[in-house]
C-alpha cells in the first residue's frame, strides 16, 4: 500500500512534467513552504488573512493549468464554477447556523454542485466533439450568463430558507468553516489555505507525472492519434474538465469562507480573464510556475487597487500582452529554462 | 474468435463525398495469419478505405466486422479496444515525448503482460536502448518503426498500416518488410495500404487492388503483378482510354 502510494509521489518530485525536479529546486520549494508555514509567527492576523487571500486563487489556477496547459483545452469560464461553489455553500451552510456540520455539508454541496454543472456542461462540449477554439467562447458565455442571472436575483423569490441570493449586492453573512468549536478565521484560515494549496501542488504534480497525466498530454499533442490507441478522448477530457471545475470550486469555497460574502461580480468579464492571465503569464504547463504567478499577481492587483489605482486591471492586461510578445511560453518557464540549450537536452535525455 | 474464420471483413462499403464516390461496394475479407497489401494509384480510395476500417469515417452503407463482431457504428477507440492496431500515413508518434513515454502512452493500462509481437518489434526495430530519447530526435524511419511498435503494444489481432514505408530508404523499407513478415509468421494478421510496388513484392502474400473506389482485382502477388490491366491503371492507361 505504502509502496503503491510512494512511487507516484516520488514521480511527482522527479517526473519530467513540471519545473523543479532536482534537489536544489526541491530545497528552494521546501524553504518557501516552510516560510509560509512560519509566517504567522511574524505577522498580524490581518496580514496573514491578506496573504491567505492571495493564495486562495491558486487551486482555480492549478485547475486551469491542468485543463489548458497540460490538456490543451482553454476555458474562459472557470469563475463560473468558483461562483457556483461559493453560492451553494452560502445557501447550505447559511441555512443551518446551529449545526456543527453545516459548513462541511455546505462544502460538500458546493463541490458537488460544481461537479454536476461541469459534468453536464462538459458532456455537451466534449461528446459533441466541438472544435477546440469554441470551448473558450462557450465557457465564457457560461460565466457571463451566470453573471447576468445572479444579478437578477434581488427579489424575495430568490430566497432559499434563510438565505437571500441578493442580486448585484450579493450574498452576505456566509459562515466561515467550523470544526469542533474552531472557526477557520485569521491564522486558522491562513493555515487551512496554505495546507490545501501545498497538498494540491504535491498531489497534482504526482498526477501529471502518472500514466493518466501522460494521456492528457498525448491528447493535447494529437487527439486522433490518442483515440486510435484506444482511449476515449471525450471521457478523458470531460474528466479533466470536471476536475478543473472542482479545483475552481475549492477556490470559490475558500473565497466565501474568507470574506463571508460573494457577489455576481466574481463572474464578470474582467474576473473571468484573470485565471487565464495568471496561467498564461506563469507558463501554462507548469503547476509550480502557475502557483507562484497566481500568488504574485493576486498580490499585485490587490496592492494596486488598495492603493487607489484604478488601472490595476489595465496594468495586469499590459503585462499579459508583454508576456505573449516576449516570452510566450510564460515568464517563470522562460526563467527556469535559461540554462544553455545543449545542457538541457543532454540533461533531459539522461 | 475462431482461428480459421475471417478476422476483418468489409461488406459492400459505400462512401461518397458530395459527387465523388470514394468507396464503392467494397468487399474485403482478411483471415488470421494473412498479410494483405491494399494497393492502387493515387485517388483510388485507399485512404478512404483505411478511414472506414478504423472508424474515422463512417460508411454511407455496408458493414465492417472485426473478429466477427459488427463494428460499423463503433467509435474508433472501441475498435482499437476490440483488437485493431493501426498507424497513419503521416507519422503521428508524439514528437514532444520521449520514446519511452510514447510506448507508455500506447500501453493504455489494460494489459499487464506485454504482447509477444510488441516485444519482438521492440528488439527488431532497436528501440530498447532509445527509451529516454526525445521522439523528435529520432530519424524519420525510426519514428515510423516507433509507431508500428506502439500499435502492437496492446496485442491487436489485426494490424492496419497506412503507407508504413513512406519516405524510407530502400534499405529501411526492406528492413520494415522483413519485420512485418516475421510478425505475420508469428501469427499476426496484417493489412498494409501501400503504393510502393517494390515493398508490396517484398512483403505481401495477397494483394487487393483498388481503383476508383472499388475493388479492381484480388489475388496473390504473382497473379496481380502479372496482370496487364493492373499495370495499366498504375501507369494511368485505363483512365486515358476512358477519355
Amino acid at each position: 500500500m505504502i509502496g503503491r502510494l510512494a512511487l507516484p509521489l516520488a514521480r511527482g518530485f522527479t517526473g519530467p512534467h513540471d519545473i523543479g525536479r532536482k534537489p536544489p529546486a526541491w530545497a528552494a520549494m521546501a524553504i518557501v513552504a516552510i516560510g509560509f508555514l512560519v509566517y504567522p509567527a511574524f505577522a498580524s492576523a490581518f496580514a496573514a488573512s491578506n496573504v491567505a487571500f492571495y493564495l486562495l486563487n491558486i487551486p482555480m489556477a492549478l485547475g486551469l493549468s491542468l485543463l489548458w496547459g497540460y490538456g490543451g483545452v482553454l476555458s474562459f469560464g472557470q469563475v463560473a464554477f468558483f461562483a457556483v461553489a461559493g453560492y451553494v455553500y452560502g445557501i447550505v451552510a447559511g441555512n443551518f447556523p446551529d449545526s456543527a456540520w453545516a459548513t462541511w455539508l455546505g462544502t460538500l454541496a458546493g463541490l458537488g454542485a460544481t461537479a454536476l454543472l461541469a459534468a453536464a456542461f462538459g458532456y455537451f462540449i466534449f461528446y459533441a466533439r466541438v472544435a477546440a477554439w469554441i470551448v473558450p467562447i462557450l465557457t465564457l458565455v457560461l460565466a457571463l450568463l451566470l453573471n447576468t442571472f445572479l444579478g437578477l436575483t434581488a427579489g424575495p423569490q430568490w430566497t432559499f430558507g434563510q438565505v437571500a441570493l441578493g442580486g448585484y449586492n450579493g450574498m452576505t453573512g456566509i459562515p466561515s468553516l467550523q470544526i469542533a468549536g474552531l472557526t477557520f478565521q485569521d491564522y486558522a484560515f491562513y493555515y487551512l489555505v496554505v495546507i490545501v494549496v501545498l497538498l494540491l501542488i504535491v498531489g497534482l504534480r504526482a498526477w501529471v507525472n502518472s500514466q493518466r497525466g501522460q494521456v492528457l498530454m498525448a491528447i493535447r499533442e494529437d487527439a486522433i492519434r490518442t483515440e486510435l490507441l484506444g482511449y476515449d478522448v471525450r471521457l478523458e477530457q470531460l474528466r479533466v474538465f470536471v476536475g478543473a471545475a472542482i479545483l475552481s470550486g475549492i477556490s470559490g469555497l475558500l473565497y466565501v469562507q474568507w470574506g463571508n460574502y460573494i457577489t455576481p461580480s466574481v463572474t464578470s468579464l474582467s474576473q473571468a480573464a484573470l485565471p487565464v492571465i495568471w496561467v498564461a503569464v506563469a507558463g501554462r504547463d507548469s503547476l509550480v510556475a502557475v502557483a507562484i504567478m497566481t500568488f504574485l499577481l493576486s498580490l499585485l492587483s490587490y496592492e494596486l487597487s488598495s492603493a487607489g489605482n484604478q488601472y490595476a486591471l489595465v496594468i495586469i492586461g499590459v503585462l499579459l500582452v508583454a508576456v505573449m510578445l516576449f516570452a510566450p511560453e510564460g515568464v517563470i518557464l522562460r526563467l527556469a529554462r535559461l540554462r544553455p540549450r545543449r545542457a538541457r537536452r543532454i540533461g533531459d535525455a539522461a | 474468435m475462431s482461428a480459421s474464420g475471417p478476422v476483418l471483413e468489409a461488406r459492400g462499403l459505400n462512401k461518397r463525398f458530395g459527387g465523388v464516390v470514394a468507396a464503392s461496394a467494397i468487399d474485403f475479407t482478411l483471415h488470421g495469419h494473412e498479410l494483405r497489401c491494399v494497393i492502387g494509384p493515387n485517388g483510388a480510395g485507399k485512404s478512404t478505405f483505411f478511414s472506414l476500417l478504423c472508424g474515422i469515417q463512417k460508411p454511407d452503407s455496408g458493414s465492417i466486422l472485426l473478429h466477427g463482431q459488427d463494428v460499423t457504428r463503433l467509435e474508433p477507440f472501441r475498435r482499437v479496444r476490440s483488437g485493431l492496431g493501426l498507424t497513419f500515413q503521416t507519422n503521428r508518434a508524439y514528437h514532444k515525448m520521449t520514446v519511452g513515454e510514447n510506448l507508455e502512452t500506447a500501453r493504455r493500462g489494460g494489459t499487464e503482460e506485454d504482447a509477444a509481437p510488441y516485444r519482438a518489434a521492440i528488439s527488431a526495430f532497436g528501440l530498447a536502448g532509445k527509451q529516454d530519447l526525445p521522439a523528435a530526435l529520432l530519424a524519420h524511419h525510426e519514428l515510423q518503426w516507433l509507431e508500428i511498435t506502439m500499435a502492437l503494444r496492446q496485442g491487436p489481432g489485426v494490424l492496419l498500416l497506412d503507407e508504413p514505408t513512406a519516405g524510407m530508404s530502400p534499405n529501411e523499407t526492406m528492413r520494415t518488410a522483413e519485420v512485418l513478415r516475421e510478425l505475420n509468421a508469428a501469427g499476426l494478421a496484417i493489412v498494409v495500404v501501400e503504393h510502393d510496388i517494390a515493398f508490396v513484392r517484398a512483403v505481401a502474400q495477397t494483394v487487393t487492388v483498388l481503383h476508383q473506389g472499388a475493388v479492381f482485382a484480388e489475388g496473390t502477388v504473382e497473379e496481380i503483378t502479372a496482370r496487364e490491366d493492373v499495370r495499366a491503371i498504375y501507369l494511368g492507361k485505363v483512365r486515358e482510354k476512358a477519355r
